[in-house]
């Protein structure tokens, strides 16, 4: 017997075996608010992240007892893009079919959900016409079924299928009707669920990210201290001529002046032991006589007054070196201090600018006077190895722009809750265009190995780290000037990062 | 007496080398020292212009002129002065032009050692005396040469005049033998 599909409402019904209307027994519980009410209970329970399958079950076997039917299964779209349904609850089914995918726009599933339109099926499906291939099985040749689709929002997110053995009454027309209020609550219900996996999964997702973000940010973080310390030794290379000069002078002649002080004492030494060999009674006339003679002759081959300037003199330029040395050790230690350990404090700013100013000093006195007008500033919360890198690069950089002999002058003060300092010089400026990149990483006008090109874009990113800037002005032939601008107060970290992503 | 000059531009490092050159118990000692120290170039070169100097000892890096620049100047000024370098820091080009510009005699490193220093400048003097004396002697020779140039020219003119008046044959038995 050929299979009519016809189609009623938003329906289609198949009838393939006898048109027996049955009496009206398929959605007895449908209007029934407690079962309506425990269908809601169930979705609830899906929110709560029970095992997602054994909700799904349990919603399905509440259907299938709701609508008196013998099995049913549910199918869900399991990739929005894809289309791929899985079958993700069922009851009687073979093994292997729960949690399968049935090839894309076959079955009974597949052409619902391909149609979007509820199917009613009476008879054997094989007979329908329909493209679908319903049960192999052949008990179940005979039987009623009913499929909807589930839809949310005009888009379908799986499909529902209830089966009745022959031996009960088949479903009707009416019983796909009223079941398709139930397929609506079926598909919140699910879509509600399914949101609630998917949130589960994403939120999965989002702290997998976030730890990986966290790694790639700590691993950032770790590079750009290497890079900042790697700068800050090639910086420190760069003084080590100034810095090897202050300290081998002093060491110089301070070692010079002991070899000295070894010469003069061993001859006083002479002198006092002749003297105390001439005063010895015990020695007898003829020997006394002699050991005076000879205490006096080395008496009088010794300048016992320049000794006794010279020695002071000699003491005196000695500590003098020492002090030297010992100031710029200090300094070199204060400047080079590893990026591990420092910490936010209170510090002044001049303090910083002289300790820093004492190691490049040297390397610069051959180039320029430096001269230096300090305002009034309060001590300021900052990182001060960090900002005595700044200053040195600034100085450095200064020195460097001054083709023969010039000026650097050193400002600083207070404006708006900012205190500033200014590095100026009278060297050589930088041009237009290469004041817009000189911030950038690698990049420099020096000659090959004279310049890392990272100092400005190190200092650049050391200032922001205090909240701050650094503003030029420059012109070519006539000079540079770095104002480097601070907040007084220092933000939190949090905070800064925070403005900063807003600017 | 041993005219040295020094320059540099730390004072402390002059007194300290003024010390050790005025020293004369440690061993080896400069003879009859006569240190003059400066810190500026300018009036080193002055000095070096008007007083006799054996030897002018500088600095590498100073404010004012780097000593290879100096010590070039001194050449021109003073070319029998012997020239030492002392510094603690050089670039390769400042060694080249002190070599090279300047013609130093010795490069002695910042800090130095007395001992090495005190030998290195007797040795610098020494050689220089030895360059000093050995010119002398050239001169000397030169100036003897000429006087052996004129005998000889007389004895070409007599050949000229007489040939064979300047050469003398002898017999066997000592006699003269005439041509």
């Amino acid at each position: 017997m050929e299979a009519k599909p016809t189609r009623r409402n938003h329906g289609e019904s198949v009838d393939a075996g006898k048109s027996a209307e049955s009496p009206d027994v398929g959605a007895g519980k449908l209007a029934d608010y407690p079962w309506i009410y425990a269908l809601y209970e169930l979705g609830q329970t899906a929110a709560t992240g029970v095992d997602p399958l054994k909700v799904q079950q349990d919603i399905l076997l509440h259907i299938v007892s709701g609508l008196d039917a013998e099995s049913g299964s549910i199918a869900m779209i399991v990739d929005g893009t894809d289309d791929v349904l899985e079958i993700v609850a069922g009851t009687d089914l073979r093994p292997g079919i729960l949690g399968s995918r049935p090839p894309r726009g076959t079955g009974v599933f597949g052409h619902v959900i391909a149609t979007g339109q509820p199917l009613l099926i009476n008879g054997a499906a094989a007979h329908t016409g329909l493209p679908v291939r319903l049960h192999d099985r052949p008990d179940r040749a005979r039987h009623s079924a009913m499929c909807w689709p589930l839809r949310v929002h005009e888009r379908t997110i799986g499909a529902l299928a209830v089966n009745r053995a022959p031996g009960l009454p088949r479903y009707t027309v009416a019983d796909l009707d009223r079941g398709q209020v139930l397929a609506g609550l079926l598909a919140l219900v699910m879509a509600n669920h399914m949101m609630h996996v998917e949130r589960e999964t994403r939120l999965v997702e989002l702290s997998t990210l976030n730890a990986a973000m966290q790694r790639m940010n700590a691993a950032l973080e770790d590079a750009q201290d290497q890079v900042i310390q790697t700068e800050k030794l090639a910086s420190i290379g760069q003084m080590a001529a100034g810095v090897a000069h202050e300290i081998n002078n002093p060491v110089a002649f301070v070692l010079s002046n002991l070899g000295s002080l070894e010469s003069y004492v061993a001859q006083m030494l002479d002198v006092t032991d002749a003297c105390i060999a001439a005063d010895d009674s015990s020695a007898g006339v003829v020997a006394q006589t002699a050991a005076r003679a000879h205490a006096l002759e080395l008496r009088n081959r010794i300048d016992l007054g320049f000794l006794r300037t010279d020695i002071a003199a000699l003491i005196a330029e000695s500590h003098d070196g020492l002090a030297r040395v010992r100031a710029i050790v200090q300094d070199l230690k204060s400047f080079a201090r590893g990026s591990s350990d420092e910490v936010w404090e209170l510090a002044d700013l001049h303090a910083a600018l002289d300790s820093t100013l004492n190691i490049v000093r040297n390397e610069i006195k051959y180039k320029a006077e430096i001269e230096t007008h300090y305002g009034a500033l309060p001590e300021v919360e900052v990182l001060p190895s960090r900002l005595n890198q700044v200053f040195l690069n600034l100085l450095v950089n200064a020195a460097q722009s001054i083709p023969r002999k010039g000026h650097i002058t050193i400002t600083t003060g207070v404006k708006d809750d900012e205190a500033w300092v200014r590095i100026e010089d009278d060297g050589s400026g930088i041009s237009k265009e290469n004041q817009a990149r000189i911030f950038e990483p690698f990049f420099t006008t020096k000659p090959v190995g004279e310049g890392t090109g990272l100092g400005l874009s190190v200092s650049n990113s050391i200032v922001r780290k205090h909240g701050g800037r650094i503003e030029v002005d420059s012109e070519v032939g006539r000079g540079s000037r770095f104002t480097i601008c601070i907040p007084l107060h220092h933000t939190h970290d949090k905070l800064r990062e925070a403005l900063a992503a807003l600017n | 007496m041993t005219t040295l000059l020094i320059l540099d531009d730390e004072p402390h490092v002059l007194s300290a080398l003024r010390r050790m050159l005025m020293n004369q118990t440690a061993m080896p000692a400069v003879p009859d020292p006569h240190v003059v120290t400066f810190t500026s170039p300018h009036d080193a070169i002055e000095f070096v212009r008007s007083h006799p100097v054996d030897i002018v000892i500088s600095d590498y890096r100073m404010p004012e002129m780097d000593g290879a620049t100096f010590l070039a100047m001194v050449r021109k000024v003073a070319p029998d002065a012997a020239r030492l370098m002392l510094s603690a820091f050089t670039d390769l080009d400042g060694i080249v032009r002190a070599i090279n510009d300047a013609g130093i005699f010795r490069f002695v490193a910042k800090p130095w050692t007395d001992t090495d220093l005190r030998a290195s400048i007797i040795q610098v003097l020494q050689h220089r005396h030895l360059m000093l004396e050995n010119r002398r002697l050239a001169d000397h020779v030169r100036a003897q040469n000429s006087v052996i140039s004129r005998q000889q020219l007389e004895l070409e003119r007599l050949e000229a005049e007489t040939p064979g008046i300047t050469r003398v044959h002898w017999s066997d038995d000592g006699g003269v033998m005439l041509e």
